[in-house]
């Protein structure tokens, strides 16, 4: 074999191998995100769970709850801008970020349910946004939408923001959205029970909060959205 | 499947370029070449060399680069110096009749007719040498550089050898992007000369057997590739081209980014129309397998991919710009400046930012090996910024202008 072939088919191989590597480092810290998540919602279903046995519990006084239910969804947010990342990096159509997002919704509903029994039982107005998106590419809006949304959460930490893949094939998810009457139109937002279509601008936006919602409210916890 | 996937054909070639230098650096005919020693000095029984120096407008430049072959450490008797003024409009006329009752000088004057009528004209007046080489008049040689080429003549076949050129002190950003490049370039033709795998014996002194010179012809205009052609010639008549790592030379780099443009435009038109119109039947040849299945194929795929990458890279770079743009404008602008925590999780760590960091490391290792193996002069690490934030912009630009020259036929000029 000539000097040349064996140069050639060793440089081969180093190529092969440097390739793969290169694929095996990124694979590795895809894993590394989705495990990160994994343990993360593990964490959460179990807040969640104790949240929801120390609610029934406390029937008697459950506004002493509350400052739980604050760290949760302090958390609920963190595990949403990671979700929405890891989505970017490993595609819509993830099977392990399907099953996060699956995972990250229920906790999501089950949240908004406490936050409105706290509400009855503490006679406290929460303002709370169920925020409705497509990633089917029916949406052209739903990337500003989300980003308008995580500006008047970080800027009104009182502000509860839920948001929904309205395509995840998800039963409670379903449920949420024919109790609220949902048309599958992009961005659809249900603010404090009121819903609306179509984001143009953050004024528009604002406008659709109850009146001085957003000036007087106090701050309690938020959630953000797992995309947009 | 993403539009970037197009990308990832020549990113694993770019890799495997990159692995066989590798592999080749270390193989045995490259380590002799680093071990070979020069001649000895003061130098004795040594073969007569000419060395022509084609100028056309050099007035401010040739006396240095005469002098710099006045003081190269080789026996006077045994070389001598033809200095061709090309129908020049300036004062390199007066500038090298200065030099005519040198001894070892021949002073000529013709009428201009390109660079390879001058070097013509100069070797029909060389006469009993057995080397000859050529020297741009902008460019200037280091004392020992011939004493390091002649051995490099170590076989009958060893038809040129080239020498390792290197930026002489670098002043604007193209210069200093230009200094780290020929560094890289050092090792290349290092590597590929061990092997035969040269397609150029570049103008800054290059040297031939004046036999095989006699044998082949006179140089042709080539396209403006005069040095190009004959190095291709030279391998289709089955010789080899070599280098020799330590002869060192000077020249300079165009200062600007439209002079860069211009020289490499005529480069890489000069390759293209070689190999495409005159030299196609070096592609795929079974007589030199380095040059045939290796060094054109992927210096052909270089420019392909060259183009579709820079192409992908920037509808990719736009693309990005307009949708961040357009998502933050539905917020306050402080909004998008505000700091978020940093953590590992959201590092954009993909495989097109692996390879980069890859191909950086590597190029700057090769860069180092060539100052550093032929002693090149001055200071790499203070030029290689310039070359990562300039060379991967300009250089697709000279590259695309230059496939439109070519496609549509049109005509390239010298400056």
């Amino acid at each position: 074999m000539s000097l040349f072939a064996r140069n050639a088919l060793i440089a081969l191989g180093i190529t092969i191998v440097l390739a793969g590597t290169l694929v095996l480092t990124v694979d590795y810290l895809n894993r590394a995100r989705v495990n990160q998540l994994s343990a993360i919602e593990d964490q959460l279903s179990i807040d969640t769970l104790s949240l929801d046995t120390q609610f029934s519990l406390l029937e008697a006084a459950p506004c002493d709850s509350a400052a739980s239910s604050t760290a949760l969804t302090g958390e609920l947010s963190d595990l949403g801008s990671r979700l929405s990342y890891a989505e970017n990096q490993l595609g819509t159509t993830n099977p392990q970020v399907v099953r996060l997002k699956e995972q990250y919704s229920l906790l999501e509903i089950r949240d908004y349910l406490i936050t409105k029994q706290l509400a009855a039982a503490c006679g406290t107005k929460p303002v709370t946004v169920l925020y409705f998106y497509s990633n089917a590419n029916d949406c052209s809006n739903c990337d500003q939408a989300g980003y308008a949304l995580s500006y008047l959460r970080d800027t009104y930490p009182e502000l509860r923001v839920y948001s929904f893949d309205y395509n995840l094939n998800l039963g409670a998810l379903q449920t949420l959205i024919t109790v609220n009457k949902l048309r599958p139109k992009f961005p659809a937002f249900v603010i404090n029970g009121k819903t609306s279509y179509g984001f143009t601008s953050l004024s528009n936006l604002e406008s659709r909060f109850p009146k001085g919602a957003l000036a007087t409210t106090t701050a309690t916890s938020t959630a953000t959205s797992a995309k947009k | 499947m993403g539009l970037e996937t197009v990308a990832y054909p020549f990113i694993f070639l770019a890799l495997y370029f990159e692995s066989f230098l590798l592999v080749t650096f270390f193989s045995s005919p490259a380590r002799t070449k680093r071990a070979q020693s020069p001649v000895a000095s003061p130098a004795t029984n040594v073969p007569k060399v000419a060395i022509i120096v084609p100028c056309w407008n050099e007035e401010s430049t040739v006396a240095g680069t005469v002098e710099s072959l006045l003081a190269l450490e080789y026996p006077a008797d045994k070389l001598s110096l033809v200095l061709v003024n090309d129908g020049s409009t300036d004062g390199t006329a007066s500038a090298i009749d200065r030099y005519a009752a040198h001894p070892q000088i021949t002073a000529l004057h013709k009428p201009n007719g390109g660079k390879f009528t001058a070097m013509n004209y100069g070797l029909e007046h060389v006469a009993d040498a057995e080397f000859v080489g050529f020297l741009d008049a902008d460019s200037f040689v280091a004392p020992d550089a011939l004493r390091e080429i002649i051995p490099s003549f170590d076989a009958p076949a060893v038809a040129a050898v080239t020498a390792s050129m290197s930026i002489h002190n670098p002043h604007t950003v193209f210069q200093r992007m230009q200094y780290a490049e020929y560094a890289q370039a050092i090792t290349l033709r290092h590597i590929f000369g061990s092997i035969n795998g040269l397609y150029v014996t570049p103008g800054p002194f290059s040297f031939y057997r004046l036999s095989v010179l006699k044998e082949l012809g006179p140089f042709k205009h080539a396209y403006l590739a005069e040095d190009m052609e004959m190095a291709m010639r030279i391998q289709r008549a089955g010789l080899k081209i070599g280098n020799a790592l330590r002869a060192r030379v000077y020249t300079k780099g165009p200062p600007t980014a439209r002079k860069l443009i211009k020289q490499r435009i005529r480069w890489t038109t000069g390759f293209m129309r070689n190999i495409f119109f005159d030299y196609r039947d070096l592609i795929w040849s079974k007589q030199n397998v380095v040059l045939g299945f290796f060094v054109l194929p992927l210096g052909i795929a270089a420019i392909g991919g060259s183009i579709i990458v820079f192409s992908l890279y920037v509808f990719q770079t736009i693309k990005s710009l307009a949708h961040s743009v357009s998502v933050m404008s539905a917020a306050p602008l402080s909004y998008a400046l505000t700091v978020h925590p940093i953590s590992w999780f959201y590092f954009p760590l993909t495989i097109p930012l692996l390879v980069g960091i890859t191909m950086t490391a590597l190029t700057a290792t090769w860069m180092a090996v060539g100052k550093y193996s032929s002693n090149t002069p001055g200071r790499l690490l203070p030029n290689l910024p310039a070359y990562f934030l300039f060379y991967t912009f300009v250089a697709p630009i000279w590259i695309i202008r230059s496939v439109s020259h070519v496609v549509r036929g049109a005509r390239t000029t010298w400056r």
